[in-house]
């Protein structure tokens, strides 16, 4: 299929592990370009996946992230590697604990030790203890913090500098410090003589235990694809050679005959042969009411049989199903960033060594400027700066936001196609709306319908009857009608389509004509009684036909494509939202007149032919809007492109439509407001994380350093310096999660209705 | 004589920072050279 080479041809996928912050993902990013034959890179640290664009042995891939300091892997079956991925985060944040436990365990007996028992001065007497407590504390950060050295010590082979490399400064000269006196201590003044042996095991446990929190936020933001994932049948009562057998949805193939009962999932694609039922699509519309569907329909794959018995042939199986494009593409769009976070990451790049730099100006400040004991303030400002400048909240801040973000969309039946469209959509202040299909139905359907002598059954029946053997649209229309009203299509024969008028045909002897005023007339038919109700049918956007039967008028029915039920409520929200809503349209003046004033549009441009469409999207843009096109993605694709986000409309479960930002899953215009309500709480959110980051880091570094010394006798110590790191980082994703409790007003006022 | 090697010291060990991950030629991250590593 198409899609599926769109998405995976010359793309490569890997699992990295050890990537922490955001400078990491600049440093594989930058591997992985440097390997031949790859054209593009890029990592994604909220679900630790690197993809590589072009053509390069996978190996290849794998050794430039391994030499450049992490683990890589190869994910080939990104089922298989999601429910890995689920098994590796358990087993690691199990692990983390257990570090966690240990390093604080040593860190928290060494400070009370110290400040209840003994002292943390070396002495001559107690210096064989401190001795070896200082080798003790060498192995507890060995087994329990070695990922951060080896880290270090791989980023720095590579003239990089990551998060690693901060803890690993940070604690190590702690400790290097700490021995020395432990060592030397007459090398030293009376009051320098103090080890922060507890500062290094416990600033280890502080950040093991932020990781551990971190990896458990972070499996909760990946919930919609794993929600999505669990839309999946694991069986199919498959029909074969007559008999009914239950077997793996993996062994179903496109042709298969499967029944469902109610109740049951779907598990594959396909299209209805027995049975009519209704349908629950709402896992993947948003669309909440089911949907009645019979022979000849087509259903897709995760969605719900709520009532009668169906067989259904299959027709796509496997990663070809509407669900697992739309996981497929969920997936993608997560793993994307917006033009906001690359800029964080460009930040964190020159960030580290910057910090190392104000390490060692701190340092030396304090050295030179600095009270007695010199040495133990110098060292204690150069951990405490190099402890609390990690920029791991800094990297998280963005990707956390954007995987929620754009989960919450899919919930709502809007596919996000790319980071930037999330982000720019939150930004709209124009949205022009195609005509057809966007605001109206997209096919005529009877609006009005009145006989003259009050018999509207009848009316029904004799152009049903007439219809019946034609095949234009407005034929289908006044056929449902009448199937709706209950009216049986009279018995018509020696049937006749005559262009530009209408149809005729015989009953019992007599000419029937549905048609035009013109045609009628000219058949000396008096339509005069007609005329008030053909005008209300015309002030609306609606065609009159006229039945007559004989030379007796019977009534007139009004055919139109008729706007959407919710589309003058979808418009509403977009204006409280203070946004501009245009529509474009082929139809004549009066019909968009018509159609602009019922559902409230600000604007519209009529008699516009397809190709002019995108360049109305172009001189709106720049006449400054940020403007959204909304159409159905096919005969709307050049005007989808050139809109700053384009909105194509769906219908039911085709996703495939690939010159829109969004794919709204469900043909509602709500689509459009809950996607721009999504785009904007979900930057809000983003704002909100870089803020605080940045916030964290100017504000900590300077106090690290001791600037409030000076003024208040302030110095943080390395312990407080690990722990509030730790806590940033946490705060970023848990604020990132809380954009899982978002609802769109849609569902705000869905909920006060019931 | 110990302040004087302390601020050598803290002003090398800044060149070095800023050459070493700014500066050198192969800073900004060219790590396909080594391929003995395997993790």
């Amino acid at each position: 299929m198409n899609e599926k080479t769109d998405l995976n041809d010359g793309q490569i996928q890997l699992a990295v592990t050890g990537a922490n912050c955001a400078s990491c993902v600049n440093t594989i990013e930058s591997a992985l370009k440097s390997v031949d034959g790859i054209t593009g890179a890029h990592m994604n640290l909220a679900d630790r996946t690197a993809t590589a664009t072009g053509h390069a042995d996978p190996q290849a891939l794998i050794r430039a992230v391994e030499s450049s300091g992490y683990g890589a892997s190869q994910i080939e079956d990104p089922d298989a590697a999601d429910d890995r991925k689920q098994e590796e985060d358990r087993k690691q944040y199990k692990t983390l604990l257990v570090k966690m436990a240990v390093s604080l365990g040593l860190g928290l007996g060494l400070m009370i030790w110290g400040m209840g028992f003994g002292t943390m001065m070396v002495t001559s007497e107690n210096q064989p203890i401190w001795l070896t407590l200082g080798v003790v504390t060498l192995g507890v950060m060995a087994v329990t913090g070695g990922h951060f050295f080896s880290g270090a010590w791989k980023a720095f082979r590579h003239h990089n500098a990551n998060m690693d490399t901060l803890i690993a400064l940070g604690t190590g000269t702690a400790w290097v410090y700490s021995m020395t006196v432990a060592s030397i201590p007459d090398a030293l003044p009376e009051m320098a003589r103090h080890v922060y042996f507890e500062a290094s095991a416990m600033i280890i446990g502080l950040i093991n235990l932020g990781q551990a929190l971190e990896l458990r936020a972070k499996g909760k933001t990946s919930e919609a694809v794993r929600r999505l994932l669990d839309l999946r049948a694991k069986t199919a009562r498959v029909i074969r050679d007559g008999e009914e057998q239950d077997l793996p949805v993996e062994q179903v193939r496109a042709g298969d005959h499967i029944r469902v009962r109610p109740g049951e999932k779907l598990p594959v694609d396909g299209e209805i042969t027995e049975g009519s039922t209704r349908v629950d699509e709402s896992m993947l519309t948003g669309e909440p009411m089911p949907v009645s569907k019979g022979e000849g329909d087509e259903v897709s794959a995760g969605t719900i049989n709520t009532h009668g018995s169906i067989i259904y042939k299959a027709t796509r199986v496997g990663s070809e199903t509407a669900l697992a494009q739309i996981i497929r593409l969920v997936k993608k769009a997560q793993g994307s960033k917006p033009a906001i976070g690359r800029l964080a990451d460009r930040i964190s790049s020159i960030f580290v060594p910057s910090v190392m730099l104000i390490a060692v100006v701190s340092a030396l400040v304090w050295y030179n400027v600095g009270p007695e004991p010199a040495v133990v303030h110098m060292m204690v400002a150069a951990t405490t700066v190099l402890i609390i400048a990690c920029p791991c909240a800094l990297g998280l801040a963005t990707p956390m936001s954007v995987m929620v973000g754009v989960g919450k969309a899919a919930e709502y039946g809007a596919l996000i196609r790319q980071g930037d469209a999330l982000q720019t959509a939150g930004k709209l202040d124009l949205v022009i709306l195609d005509k057809t299909g966007t605001i109206t139905e997209g096919h005529p359907a009877v609006t009005r319908f009145h006989a003259t002598d009050g018999d509207t059954r009848r009316l029904l029946a004799l152009a049903a009857g007439l219809e019946q053997h034609s095949e234009h649209p407005l034929a289908e229309a006044i056929m449902a009608k009448a199937k709706d009203q209950g009216a049986t299509p009279d018995n018509v024969t020696r049937f006749e389509a005559l262009n530009g008028k209408g149809v005729q045909g015989e009953l019992d002897g007599q000419t029937a004509r549905l048609g035009n005023r013109r045609w009628l007339e000219s058949e000396n038919i008096d339509l005069a009684e007609l005329q008030e109700e053909a005008n209300a049918i015309t002030a609306e956007a609606g065609t009159p036909l006229f039945l007559a039967l004989g030379n007796q008028a019977l009534g007139v029915v009004g055919v139109a494509d008729a706007v959407k039920q919710d589309s003058e409520a979808a418009i509403r929200r977009l204006h409280d939202a203070g946004i501009r809503v245009m529509m474009v349209t082929g139809d004549v003046d009066g019909t968009a007149r018509a159609i602009a004033e019922k559902t409230g549009i600000d604007d519209y441009r009529a008699e516009v032919l397809p190709e002019d469409k995108a360049t109305i999207v172009s001189e709106m843009r720049g006449k400054g809007y940020t403007v959204a096109m909304v159409g159905d993605g096919i005969n709307d694709a050049p005007a989808l492109a050139a809109a700053d986000v384009g909105f194509a409309i769906g219908t039911g479960t085709d996703v495939a439509i690939e010159s829109a930002g969004i794919t709204l899953m469900r043909g509602s215009l709500h689509g459009v407001a809950d996607a721009i309500e999504i785009s904007r709480a979900t930057v809000r959110n983003i704002h909100q994380n870089l803020f605080g980051a940045f916030a964290y880091n100017s504000l900590g570094i300077p106090v690290a350093a001791g600037l409030l010394y000076p003024l208040w006798g302030i110095l943080m110590s390395p312990i407080l310096a690990g722990a509030a790191m730790s806590l940033s980082s946490v705060t970023v994703v848990t604020n990132a999660n809380r954009l899982r409790l978002f609802k769109t007003t849609s569902n705000a006022g869905k909920e006060g209705n019931q | 004589m110990n302040a004087l090697l302390v601020n050598a010291g803290g002003l090398i060990l800044m060149a070095a920072i800023v050459w070493w991950f700014w500066l050198s030629p192969s800073g900004g991250g060219e790590p396909n050279h080594d391929h003995s590593h395997h993790h």
